[in-house]
C-alpha cells in the first residue's frame, strides 16, 4: 500500500481494530509466506526472525486459548475483594399490581379495575458493628408515600436476644408478619383484616425476641411495647391520647413453636395476643366524640409444610390456619370534654367480642405453578357478630422467582346481603438483589 | 453476711448465663461447625477430625439454591462456632435469613467463624460488564459450583485448617495433619483417575445446570450446551429443538444432570439425540455409597467416562 492510499485510508475513518487487525492477521500470515517462498535463502537470521514469528504466533493462539478468568480484559476480582466496596445498602423495589374484573364492579378500595396497589421501596444495609437498618416505603396512589417499616436491628446482643427499635410488621398472628405483595392470596385473610387491619397490623416502638429450646424443639418468645395498637379511627377524636397513659400502648406476644416431622415436613404452632387501647364512638351527641377503649386480640395459628428435599422443586404443600378473637371492653367509662354532659351520650363502639379465622392450602403443581385456596369466616361487627364467610381459590405462576402471575376467584357471602363473585388478578415483580425466600 | 453470700450466688449466676460455655470440660470443648452443603461438611470432618462436631444444612440431594430456613436450623447455628458456607450467592435464598436468627455473634461477617470458602477459589464466569436477571439466574459475583475441582477441594481443605487452627490453636498441629492426609488421598485417587480422565477429556456433553463448570474444567470434558436456556430458567420447548440440533451437531453422547431436577425432561432430549442421561450427584450424599469428598468425585469421573 503506497502511503498516500494508507493515509486514505485513515482518513477514511478504518477504525484502529481493523488496523490492529491487520497487523496480528499479517504476523499470523508470516510463517506460511515463508514458507511458500521456497526461491529466497534463508539466513540464519532469516530463521531466527521465522522461529520468532512462530512464537509470536503460538503465543497469540495460546492466549486466544485460556480460559476467559484468565483474559486480562475479563479479570475476577481478587479472593476476599469487596463485592460492595462503597458500602451502598441494598436497594430494592415491589411492583404489586391489581387487576379487578369482579362482575359487579370493582372491589378494590378505590373503585380501579386495574391499579398499581402499591410499590415498596426497600433500603438495608448494616448500620455498624452493633446495628443492621431495613426501611421500606409503601408508595400507593391512595396513600401517597408512607413508611411501612423502619427498624433497627441490634445484631451483638448476649443470650441471643434480638432486639428492633422503630417500625414493623407486628408479630400477632403468621400472615399478619409477610408483606402482603408476598402472600399467596392477593389480600389478607379476612379475619386479620377486620381484627388487624386491611394492609396488616404494624407498630412503632420496642421488639425483643428470645430463642430457646428447653425441650429440644424450637421455641421463640417475641414482646413489643408499641405506641398504639392499630391506626387512629378516622373522623374520631378523643379528649386525650389512648396512649396518654403507659396502659394505652399496645403490647402483644407471641409464642413460636416448631417441630420437624421429617426431613420433608414440619409444622409450626403458635399463639399470639396484643392489647391496647383504641377510640370508639360516642352515640348520641358530636358525631366525632370519641372515647378510648381497651381491645385485645388474641389467636393461635397452625402451620403444616411438606416439601420433600430431592423434588423440593416440584413438589411441596402448606397447609395453613389461623383462629383469632377480639376481645372488647364493653362498658368504658367515657372520657369527655370539659363542659360535656354524659346525659344521653352512649358508648357506640362494640360491646361483645367477635371471632374469625381462616384455613388456607396450596399445593404445588409444577415447578413454577401452584394451586391454592382459602376459606373465611369471621363475625361480623356491622351485622350484629353473624357469620360472614368467603371461599376463593387461587392459581399461582412464577416465571422466576422475582416475578409472579396470580388469577383467583372468590365468592364472598356477608351476614347480611346478597354474595358476590369477584375475580382478581394479580402480578408482582421485584427489582435489585436476590432476597432470601420467605419461610 | 447473708448479703454477702447473696452478691456472690448472683454474680456466679450472672456469670454462668454470661457465658454459655462455663464450665464446659476440655473433653467437650470441641469446635461447632457448621456448613451448608455437605460437600464443605466432609472437608471439615476431614480436617477437623475428632476436635470438632459437624452438621450441614443442605443435603447432597437437594438443590443448594433452594434450601428452606428452617427454624430448626437457627438451632444448629445459634451455638456454632463457625459457619463454612459457598459463597458467591449460592445460599443468598436462605442463609441471611439463617444468620439473622441464630443471633451468634462469632457467625457475623468478619469473624473468625464465618468462613466464605469461595474466597480461597479461583472463580469461573465472574460477570463481566453490565449483568441483570434478563441473563437468568446468574451470579454476579462468579460459578458457585467450585467443589467439584479437586484442586478447591485442596484449598478448601487449608481454608479449614486455617480456621480451625486459629480458632483452636492448641489442635493446630492436628488440623495440619489431618489436612495434609486429606490432600494425600486426594492425590492418590486423582493418580488413579487419569485413564478415565484421558477417555473424557474433549468429548462433548450437555449438563442441565452451570453447575458442571469446574467439573468441565478439570476433566476436560466439553459442555456444548445446557438444558437451561439461561441459569435457573426451565428448558422451553424451543430451546430444546434448538439444544436437540446442537448435540447432533457436537455429536454429545450424554446429558449430565443433578439427581434433583425432572429427568423426564432430560430424557425426552436423549430420545430424541441417541445420548444417554447421566444422574450424577453433585454432592457428598446425593446417591447412596457417596459417603465423602474422594468418593463423589471418582464416582463422578468414573460414571462419566462409562457412559462416553
Amino acid at each position: 500500500m503506497s502511503r498516500t492510499s494508507a493515509h486514505d485510508a485513515r482518513a477514511s475513518g478504518i477504525p484502529a481494530m481493523l488496523w490492529g487487525a491487520f497487523v496480528i492477521l499479517a504476523v499470523a500470515s508470516w510463517p506460511a509466506s515463508a514458507q511458500r517462498d521456497t526461491t529466497k535463502k534463508k539466513t540464519p537470521s532469516d530463521s531466527a526472525r521465522i522461529a520468532d514469528s512462530i512464537a509470536v504466533v503460538r503465543e497469540l493462539e495460546r492466549i486466544r486459548a485460556e480460559p476467559r478468568a484468565h483474559d486480562p480484559g475479563q479479570q475476577q476480582p481478587p479472593p476476599g475483594a469487596p463485592s460492595n466496596p462503597r458500602m451502598l445498602p441494598d436497594i430494592s423495589a415491589v411492583g404489586d399490581l391489581i387487576g379487578d374484573l369482579s362482575p359487579k364492579g370493582s372491589t378494590q378500595e378505590g373503585g380501579e379495575r386495574f391499579s398499581v396497589r402499591e410499590v415498596e421501596v426497600a433500603l438495608q444495609a448494616a448500620v455498624d458493628p452493633y446495628f443492621r437498618g431495613d426501611v421500606f416505603f409503601g408508595v400507593s396512589d391512595l396513600e401517597k408515600i408512607s413508611i411501612e417499616q423502619a427498624y433497627l436491628t441490634a445484631t451483638s446482643l448476649p443470650w441471643g436476644l434480638e432486639v428492633r427499635l422503630g417500625r414493623y410488621l407486628m408479630p400477632v398472628g403468621k400472615q399478619n408478619t409477610t408483606h402482603r405483595h408476598d402472600l399467596h392470596t392477593v389480600d389478607y385473610p379476612y379475619a386479620l383484616q377486620r381484627f388487624l387491619g386491611d394492609e396488616g397490623l404494624k407498630g412503632t416502638g420496642i421488639y425483643a425476641s428470645k430463642i430457646f429450646a428447653p425441650f429440644g424443639f424450637y421455641q421463640e418468645i417475641i414482646v413489643t411495647a408499641v405506641d398504639r395498637f392499630g391506626e387512629p379511627t378516622p373522623g374520631l377524636v378523643t379528649i386525650d391520647p389512648v396512649n396518654k397513659q403507659l396502659s394505652g400502648l399496645g403490647y402483644s406476644a407471641r409464642l413460636r413453636n416448631y417441630w420437624d416431622l421429617s426431613q420433608a415436613s414440619n409444622i409450626e404452632l403458635s399463639f399470639s395476643g396484643i392489647t391496647g387501647k383504641r377510640e370508639q364512638p360516642v352515640l348520641g351527641g358530636d358525631p366525632t366524640l370519641g372515647t378510648p377503649a381497651r381491645q385485645s386480640v388474641v389467636g393461635t395459628d397452625f402451620t403444616y409444610r411438606w416439601r420433600p428435599l430431592q423434588q423440593g422443586l416440584y413438589k411441596s404443600f402448606i397447609l395453613q390456619a389461623e383462629l383469632l378473637q377480639q376481645l372488647n371492653e364493653q362498658d368504658p367509662t367515657l372520657e369527655l370534654p370539659d363542659g360535656v354532659s354524659p346525659d344521653g351520650l352512649l358508648y357506640g363502639g362494640p360491646t361483645r367480642n367477635f371471632t374469625g379465622g381462616y384455613a388456607f392450602a396450596r399445593y404445588q403443581l409444577t415447578r413454577r405453578g401452584y394451586l391454592g385456596a382459602r376459606f373465611d369466616s369471621f363475625q361480623d361487627e356491622g351485622a350484629n357478630g353473624s357469620a360472614t364467610n368467603a371461599v376463593s381459590g387461587y392459581l399461582e405462576f412464577f416465571p422466576s422467582e422475582f416475578s409472579k402471575l396470580m388469577v383467583g376467584y372468590e365468592r364472598y357471602s356477608p351476614a347480611e346481603g346478597s354474595a358476590t363473585n369477584r375475580i382478581l388478578l394479580q402480578a408482582t415483580f421485584a427489582l435489585g438483589p436476590h432476597k432470601p425466600h420467605p419461610f | 453476711m447473708f448479703l454477702h453470700r447473696l452478691t456472690k450466688h448472683v454474680a456466679l449466676g450472672a456469670a454462668l448465663v454470661a457465658s454459655p460455655n462455663a464450665g464446659v470440660s476440655t473433653a467437650q470443648a470441641q469446635l461447632k461447625v457448621v456448613t451448608s452443603t455437605t460437600d464443605l461438611y466432609d472437608i471439615a470432618k476431614a480436617v477437623g477430625g475428632d476436635k470438632i462436631t459437624a452438621t450441614h444444612i443442605g443435603e447432597g440431594y437437594q438443590d443448594p439454591h433452594f434450601v428452606e430456613a428452617k427454624p430448626s436450623f437457627v438451632l444448629q447455628l445459634r451455638n456454632a462456632d463457625v459457619w463454612a458456607f459457598v459463597g458467591l450467592d449460592l445460599e443468598i435464598g436462605w442463609m441471611p435469613l439463617l444468620l439473622q436468627g441464630a443471633r451468634n455473634p462469632k457467625l457475623q461477617p468478619g469473624q473468625p467463624g464465618y468462613v466464605d470458602a469461595s474466597r480461597v477459589i479461583a472463580v469461573l464466569d465472574g460477570a463481566r460488564g453490565n449483568v441483570d436477571r434478563s441473563q437468568g439466574d446468574v451470579h454476579p459475583l462468579g460459578n458457585p459450583h467450585y467443589w467439584l475441582d479437586p484442586e478447591n477441594g485442596r484449598r478448601i481443605a487449608k481454608l479449614f485448617q486455617d480456621t480451625f487452627a486459629k480458632l483452636d490453636p492448641k489442635n493446630a498441629t492436628m488440623y495440619d495433619a489431618n489436612a495434609k492426609a486429606f490432600t494425600q488421598r486426594l492425590d492418590a485417587a486423582e493418580r488413579t483417575w487419569q485413564p478415565d480422565l484421558a477417555k473424557i477429556k474433549g468429548q462433548p456433553v450437555v449438563a442441565w445446570h452451570t453447575s458442571w463448570r469446574y467439573f468441565a474444567e478439570y476433566t476436560g470434558m466439553n459442555i456444548v450446551g445446557f438444558m437451561e436456556p439461561k441459569p435457573g430458567v426451565p428448558p422451553s420447548p424451543a430451546h430444546l429443538a434448538g439444544l436437540i440440533q446442537t448435540m447432533k451437531q457436537a455429536g454429545a453422547k450424554v446429558i449430565v444432570m443433578e439427581p434433583f431436577y425432572d429427568k423426564k425432561t432430560a430424557d425426552f432430549v436423549a430420545s430424541k439425540t441417541g445420548a444417554k442421561v447421566l444422574v450424577l450427584s453433585p454432592s457428598v450424599g446425593g446417591t447412596k455409597g457417596l459417603n465423602d469428598y474422594i468418593q463423589l468425585m471418582t464416582s463422578g469421573i468414573q460414571q462419566l467416562a462409562a457412559a462416553l
